[in-house]
């Protein structure tokens, strides 16, 4: 297993989660998955719109969340110790569609703090744990639940879509 | 910046801790480099205009999926002789690349227009834009910060 074979071989799994009022906080941005928020990629404004659940016509204001970047020294180990399901994107880095989604993660993993941990696994440089969840399209997004699978998907998605989907997942099969 | 240095390093003593242990067993590990060659991607791009006017398919509305998709495929073009598929993982790449099925352009996209990477998509899907060209420019710009 590649991940025990040498000391420096410690998966960095960050957890994208970017301020959203802070610009100046941008630059924390993880640096393992390097590729993550600073992507010149851009959705066309009427696709990158996420609805909160309310309604109400006050603002929402979101408290800054800084971008962590946490090592674990696998990814069981990350799997165990989250209290919260982990969305899991399997991606490569000249995969286009994964790079398009990595600002809408950013934009979820804030919008559902409180629900869902983001994970990013690079499968090149991590090809074992790859291989152990049978990834085979880019990007595969693996919702775990007590450290199980729970739902999968393939493919890119609007951050509307990808919110209905984490949230439909959750609620149902609680 | 960091994490660009040790990847190659890691790499390499991945390798050589291992190799002494079961050899038989590991393939050589074919990872991303940091840039593909301006040759190759200079063929890429054009391949993907003629195919995308050949095949009657567009590319995204953001060129930058474009441009990272031709990128990956240049690197692959580099690194395995053949464009393999960049939006796929793989076992052993250089089987899959000699083998041809995810070679760009791949059987799905040649028999149904199915393209997951988001390149050639027909006209009827939510992300196609209107165009299909792409240039140099646009590739490095919207790759800039890779």
């Amino acid at each position: 297993m590649a991940i025990s074979v040498t000391a420096s071989a410690v998966p960095c799994l960050t957890s994208d989660r970017m301020a959203r009022i802070d610009a100046a906080a941008a630059s924390s941005s993880s640096s393992c998955s390097k590729l993550s928020s600073s992507t010149s990629l851009r959705f066309p404004s009427h696709l990158r719109h996420v609805r909160i659940g309310t309604r109400d016509s006050r603002s929402r204001i979101l408290p800054p969340v800084e971008a962590k970047k946490q090592t674990f020294s696998s990814f069981e180990d990350l799997l165990a110790t989250s209290e919260k399901p982990v969305l899991v994107d399997f991606y490569a880095t000249w995969c286009g569609p994964c790079q398009f989604m990595a600002p809408i993660l950013n934009e979820v993993s804030i919008t559902l703090n409180d629900k869902i941990q983001v994970v990013k696994i690079d499968t090149e440089k991590y090809p074992s744990i790859a291989d152990k969840y049978n990834i085979q399209a880019l990007p595969t997004f693996i919702i775990f639940k007590d450290g199980e699978p729970f739902d999968r998907f393939e493919g890119a998605l609007t951050a509307d879509q990808l919110v209905e989907r984490i949230e439909t997942t959750l609620k149902v099969r609680k | 910046m960091t994490l660009q240095l040790q990847a190659p390093s890691f790499a390499a003593s991945l390798s050589s801790f291992v190799s002494p242990l079961n050899r038989s067993t590991r393939r050589p590990v074919i990872r991303a480099k940091a840039e593909p060659s301006d040759k190759s991607v200079e063929i890429m791009r054009k391949f993907s205009e003629q195919y995308a006017r050949k095949s009657g398919t567009y590319f995204c509305v953001d060129k930058g999926v474009t441009s990272v998709v031709i990128k990956g495929l240049a690197d692959h073009k580099d690194s395995l002789g053949a464009p393999l598929c960049p939006c796929r993982h793989y076992d052993d790449k250089p089987a899959e690349a000699g083998q041809g099925f995810w070679n760009c352009p791949c059987v799905p996209m040649r028999e149904r227009k199915e393209c997951h990477c988001m390149l050639f998509l027909t006209p009827d899907n939510d992300f196609a834009g209107p165009e299909q060209a792409i240039s140099l420019e646009e590739i490095r710009e919207s790759t800039a910060n890779m």
